[in-house]
């Protein structure tokens, strides 16, 4: 299996080779155009009750589509719903990732996916709602964002602060604490930002140059009411 | 033994995101061995004297071992349970304490967790609950915000498709007797908004309805069946009760309420509009609850004191309609019948002062005889 990325920048893709009886495993959707030797199935990641809570709890799509080199090596193309850029990062069987629900775009077959449950404050505040996706395994993971990607590399006990809608994605080796903005309430919100995180390495801490629901908000006043 | 990674190394060489390293645990302390492609393998050595723990990670529960050896400070990130526990039955005493802090803290923070989420789970079912027992109160809520021309309109439409169909008495001696019950009770409701509207329907089924806004149909049915005009003024005056306590537009709301619910959920607004439409059919179907039904009884016998008609023609209304043999009627239907509601209204009877009543102007035979029935001798 191999991953290369087509036009990086805003409006990506990413095309995947797979050889014969090789598969992916695709957000639904998320398919542009394949070889023919390629099947497309739907599959309940997790079974019925897994699919239905990362359905109803993360707001992720109820099945996962498998692309399958079924009949022959090929390639497919994948893209996100939102423009912005992709990813491809190799999961080495240790390493484990915390993702915001809309951040994964597609992953190999060994690559497990699940829901997680945020604490209170973290899902009230840290702007990726209450649950997440825990993702861990072993193989190929490619993961999207909103705008631009950003890495920000941590060591041991460094911190980092980011701004809580722009979070894609976080290594599980690293803690966050969610706090003000300032030091005061009043300059929190008005500042614009008024929940953080604190980030705490050591690892990895993947952002988005672009806040989707800020977007939404100054999209909203361009669109006509309709009767 | 696996030599699968079990553990993520972090240096100030290796990449932030940790190196995959495989660890075991023995006597002396850690060897960490680093399966990295690029460096090949290689090991190191951390005796247990050298060791700082830690919990760590997102949830703090990983293991998290550090200390500072010849190639540079080194982390360790365990999050394996069955490595944590090898690591801690190896551990000599001296680490019991820093590692009993460590899985201290993980139970402290799942410990504070949990009770965060049972006291959300708490208020939610708390919020539930009320809302299941509060769903009346807030659909009275909901009822008291609804302005009378509105429910006048709504029972309008629907009064006015059913008598479309329906044969109805314009005049004669059943529409006076009718008229003149009405005046005598209306004439007694305090601040009535209402209008009251009753027709006289020419129809066999021994029923009559209320729709909301103050639209009432009798049937001469149900005329025929009674014994006396004081037992349709009860019947009257129980349907009008049902209409000033808008008993009506709370069962329309509380429907309304639970197919707007589920349409909202399903995301199907269309069928929100079209319920509405259906409003019209739904009203004549409308069925009481138990609750209102003793309500329009219990307001609507001190209707009839207040007006002065003998308060026992309802009781014996009831009781007439209860007989086994007068077998199955429509009012019976809708307004489900029960020995107990009779007592009751016997025992609220007895409980209020005598009272004289004053007759109706009209002599019932004659009104009995006007719709067909043979004169009888009066039970």
């Amino acid at each position: 299996m191999k991953g290369e990325i087509l036009y990086p920048g805003a409006f990506p893709m990413v095309r995947i080779e797979l050889a014969a009886g090789e598969h992916i495993k695709a957000e639904s959707g998320a398919m542009v155009a394949s070889s023919p030797t390629i099947d497309i199935e739907s599959k309940m990641e997790g079974g019925f009750l897994g699919a239905l809570s990362r359905k109803l709890l993360t707001g992720e799509k109820f099945f996962f589509q498998t692309l399958r080199a079924s009949r022959g090596p090929g390639e497919v193309l994948l893209a996100p719903t939102v423009p912005g850029e992709i990813v491809i990062m190799e999961l080495d069987g240790v390493n484990e990732y915390l993702v915001q629900k809309d951040g994964f775009l597609a992953g190999a077959e060994s690559v497990s996916i699940e829901s997680k449950m945020q604490s209170l404050s973290r899902g009230l505040m840290g702007g990726e709602g209450f649950f997440i996706l825990r993702i861990s395994g072993k193989g190929m993971l490619i993961l999207n964002s909103f705008g631009a990607i950003h890495k920000i590399e941590l060591k041991p006990d460094q911190e980092y602060i980011v701004d809580n809608s722009h979070l894609v994605a976080w290594s599980a080796t690293t803690s966050y604490n969610i706090e003000k903005a300032a030091s005061g309430w009043v300059a929190s919100f008005t500042s614009g930002e008024g929940f953080v995180c604190r980030f705490r390495g050591p690892g990895v801490v993947y952002i988005q140059s672009r806040n989707p629901g800020s977007f939404g908000n100054w999209i909203r006043q361009f669109i006509p009411v309709s009767e | 033994m696996s030599t699968e990674p079990n553990a993520l190394c972090f240096g100030q060489e290796f990449p932030a995101s940790g190196a995959p390293s495989l660890v075991y645990v023995e006597a002396h302390g850690l060897t960490v061995t680093f399966v990295s492609d690029t460096s090949g393998r290689r090991s190191e050595v951390a005796s247990f004297s050298d060791l700082t723990v830690l919990a760590g990670g997102q949830d703090h529960d990983q293991l998290v071992l550090k200390w500072t050896g010849a190639q540079g400070e080194r982390t360790i990130y365990l999050k394996n349970p069955d490595m944590i526990r090898a690591f801690r039955q190896a551990a000599p005493d001296h680490m019991a304490d820093p590692l009993e802090r460590a899985v201290e803290r993980v139970r402290q923070v799942r410990h504070r967790r949990r009770m965060v989420w049972s006291a959300v789970g708490g208020v939610a079912l708390a919020f539930m609950l009320g809302l299941w027992f509060g769903a009346d109160l807030l659909v009275e809520l909901a009822v008291a915000r609804i302005p009378v021309e509105w429910e006048q309109k709504l029972g309008q439409s629907a009064y006015k498709d059913f008598l479309a169909q329906q044969e109805i008495m314009k005049e004669g001696l059943t529409v006076s007797a009718v008229d003149e019950m009405t005046h005598r009770l209306t004439a007694q409701i305090p601040d009535n908004p209402y209008k009251f509207e009753v027709t006289v329907v020419k129809s066999d089924v021994v029923n009559a309805f209320a729709l909301p806004g103050g639209y009432i149909v009798v049937f001469t049915g149900l005329m025929k069946k009674a014994g006396n005009g004081e037992e349709v003024a009860g019947v009257m005056s129980h349907e009008l009760n049902h209409v000033l306590q808008r008993h009506g537009l709370e069962r329309i709301v509380k429907q309304l309420g639970l197919v707007a619910v589920v349409s909202i959920i399903l995301g199907d607004q269309q069928g929100l509009v079209s319920l509405a439409r259906q409003l019209g059919v739904e009203l004549l179907t409308l069925k009481f609850s138990r609750a209102q039904e003793t309500e329009a009884d219990l307001t609507g016998l001190q209707l009839l004191y207040r007006a002065k008609i003998d308060p026992s023609g309802m009781i014996s209304f009831f009781q007439r309609l209860s007989e086994k043999d007068e077998g199955r009627m429509e009012w019976f239907s809708t307004h489900p019948m029960s020995q107990g509601r009779a007592e009751r209204l016997k025992a609220e009877l007895v409980a209020m002062p005598k009272l004289a009543p004053v007759p109706f102007t009209f002599e019932w035979a004659k009104v009995r005889e006007s719709l067909g029935v043979q004169p009888a001798p009066v039970p």
